[in-house]
């Protein structure tokens, strides 16, 4: 089988850099294109980030764009999870060099679809922002879009941010609640599985084995990047952002279900809620397929994989 | 010289604020947006505009077409309301009605290509400073134009917005003027941009106390006494009786507001009108009841609201001196 076309739309991000690797290593994806948005960090330092990391794995022909500066409709609130710069503790990647496309995310986007032999796989890892434009800007583009595998939402879980929400749909809510209900075919790689895909020790330990440069700069990722789960939760860092890539890979590393959500834009402590109809109480068409379980041992074994190869 | 980007949604006074905007040898009119709104899909918005200034002999004026939707919306229920309103009004005028936002028939040329957001990004950066934006539909494509290009604040002129009320009653809820409401995170985005912005709300339009600014049969007569070889003052003259009919009978006013005529009006005869000092405007989001409300921060409260100080509200309009504008500019056209 000829390798999907991915466009990967991220703010990285630790977990977005490692989700960066594994579509350019895997044989199964194409990355036709990066695009970056504000979220993790501000969009200077997730481009910046982006960039460092294409040049690192030697994706230097992986055209990026720069997307949106904040979100379509709210103040912008950054991440905390992977420090100020957004990938803190990564003293090995170069300086970025490798140039930013003269064109905004969104008509980037538009270009690299018109310019595709078929429909591209979206798989937005950030704040929804660039593609709810796009979607609002290209609506007859729509249909050269095969899917979109996003990671963003909470379902059965609840999140343990400061809201029952999942950090990217809460950033922006209007743009998510413009790509759900877009009638593209929209898989959500929330939380309740995400949050299952953890690196504790035995991960760590088949890490430490690879022994490569990339090997080294993963796991110096992952050491910062644990550090608010583990203090925080409890737990080892969640490979949010690499599990929704792996998802395109491997479908069947997860359980979907489907269900009508709906996105909620004005609770007080609420807004960015993704609030699931499974019985169709609402009478409403589903409009995404929820994850809702997940293989975590298959998945850590394909990350293995890809950045052993 | 005053050039202007028109963003329309293609009502009836969105069609007299094209044609006043083309007699007026004072506009230089760099190009007509369409949005999504008041006369329904972006199509038909598109296809009214294009016939619009083929009427006036002007299929050399760019026309993009722009946003099909909202940023949000509102319910499908409640953005189907006017279509609602015009079922009310078909018991009422019958036939008369048909001629009231009608269809739009096959334009004789396309929009351009590229989408409304790149027309107004590329005009405004090839001229800094110089080009006003006169935005009389939802604020959906300027907004959208803001997030692409963060830089347009600095580099337009002036956004003129036809939106929102203040003393007078609102027009699509008591608190709320229909362009605010069908798009309200947009019209946030452009208030909060730290663009100039001038606000024509419906106190200087809709409203009796401006009465001598809409139009009245007695006008149409003039128009048809005084310039009877144009072809621009026949069709204004046998399409907007209804109008005038409408919004004298449901609405209470003298005649046909002259809404998005009298936004461009703002840009070249700022002297008609009673502006505010910039003050900063935000808008109401999160409840239906108050959805879309527009709120200037004036006098001295004890919460404090941060936004930026860059909307003048227009208080007041010398409605004969306009309306004497309007009908030259319209008699002037062939």
């Amino acid at each position: 089988m000829s390798p999907t076309p991915v466009l990967m739309d991220c703010d990285p991000g630790h977990d977005d850099a490692i989700a960066l690797v594994m579509a350019h290593r895997s044989p199964d994806i194409d990355l036709v294109g990066v695009t970056t948005v504000c979220g993790n960090a501000t969009l200077e330092r997730t481009t910046t980030n982006a960039r460092r990391i294409l040049e690192f794995i030697g994706a230097t022909e992986t055209p990026i764009a720069a997307g949106c500066v904040e979100p379509l409709a709210r103040p912008l609130v950054l991440g905390t999870a992977d420090g100020p710069s957004g990938l803190d503790g990564t003293p090995d990647l170069p300086e970025a060099s490798m140039p930013v496309h003269a064109l905004h995310a969104v008509d980037f986007i538009a270009q690299v679809l018109q310019a595709a032999d078929g429909p591209v796989t979206l798989v937005p890892t950030g704040p929804l922002t660039n593609i709810g434009l796009f979607l609002l800007k290209y609506p007859h583009l729509k249909d050269r879009i095969e899917r979109i595998v996003l990671m963003g939402g909470a379902f059965y879980r609840r999140s343990e941010y400061i809201t029952p929400t999942e950090f990217n749909i809460f950033c922006d809510p209007e743009a998510a609640n413009i790509v759900v209900n877009s009638g593209i075919d929209v898989t959500m790689v929330g939380l309740d599985v995400t949050m299952h895909v953890l690196v504790e020790e035995p991960q760590f330990a088949e890490l430490r084995k690879i022994g490569t440069p990339l090997g080294k700069v993963v796991l110096d990722w992952l050491a910062f990047y644990e550090k608010l789960h583990r203090g925080i939760m409890g737990v080892g860092g969640a490979l949010h952002d690499p599990l929704a890539l792996a998802v395109v890979i491997d479908p069947s590393l997860i359980e979907t279900r489907p269900a009508h959500i709906a996105i909620d834009l004005t609770g007080t402590h609420t807004f960015g809620a993704t609030v699931a109809d499974f019985w169709n109480e609402r009478g409403e068409d589903a409009n995404v397929k929820v994850a809702t379980g997940v293989d975590a041992d298959r998945f850590f074994d394909l990350l293995y994989e890809l950045l052993r190869g | 010289m005053n050039r202007i980007i028109l963003d329309v949604d293609s009502a009836g006074d969105d069609i007299l604020a094209i044609l006043f905007a083309l007699g007026r040898p004072d506009i230089a009119l760099e190009g007509v947006t369409s949005v999504t709104g008041a006369a329904g899909g972006i199509e038909q918005v598109t296809d009214v505009v294009l016939n619009t200034l083929s009427l006036a002999g002007r299929d050399d004026v760019p026309v993009a077409k722009g946003a099909w939707r909202p940023i949000v919306g509102n319910s499908k229920q409640d953005m189907e309301a006017p279509v609602h309103f015009e079922k009310r009004l078909k018991d009422r005028f019958g036939e008369r009605l048909k001629g009231f936002n009608p269809p739009a028939p096959k334009p004789a040329r396309p929009a351009m290509e590229g989408h409304a957001v790149d027309f107004i990004v590329e005009t405004v950066r090839a001229a800094p400073g110089e080009i006003s934006l006169v935005a009389t539909g939802p604020q959906t494509n300027i907004a959208m134009a803001l997030r692409c290009a963060p830089d347009l604040a600095e580099k337009v002129r002036q956004i003129v917005v036809l939106g929102g009320c203040f003393r007078t009653p609102g027009n699509i809820t008591p608190v709320s003027e229909y362009n605010i409401w069908a798009d309200p995170e947009a019209a946030r985005i452009v208030l909060r941009s730290g663009a100039p912005v001038v606000l024509v709300p419906l106190d200087v339009c809709e409203d009796n106390r401006v009465a001598a600014s809409m139009l009245t049969r007695d006008d149409l007569n003039d128009l048809a006494t005084l310039y009877p070889d144009s072809a621009v003052v026949r069709y204004v003259c046998e399409t907007f009786p209804i109008y005038i009919d409408i919004w004298r009978e449901f609405f209470g006013l003298v005649g046909f507001p002259l809404d998005d005529a009298i936004a461009v009006a703002s840009v070249t005869h700022p002297g008609f009108f009673d502006m505010s000092e910039p003050l900063f405007v935000d808008v109401a989001l999160h409840e239906r009841l108050v959805r879309g409300q527009t709120v200037a921060f004036r006098g001295h409260q004890i919460l404090s609201f941060d936004g930026p100080r860059t909307t003048r509200i227009c208080r007041n309009l010398d409605g004969g001196a306009f309306l004497t504008l309007f009908k030259g500019a319209i008699g002037g056209l062939a």
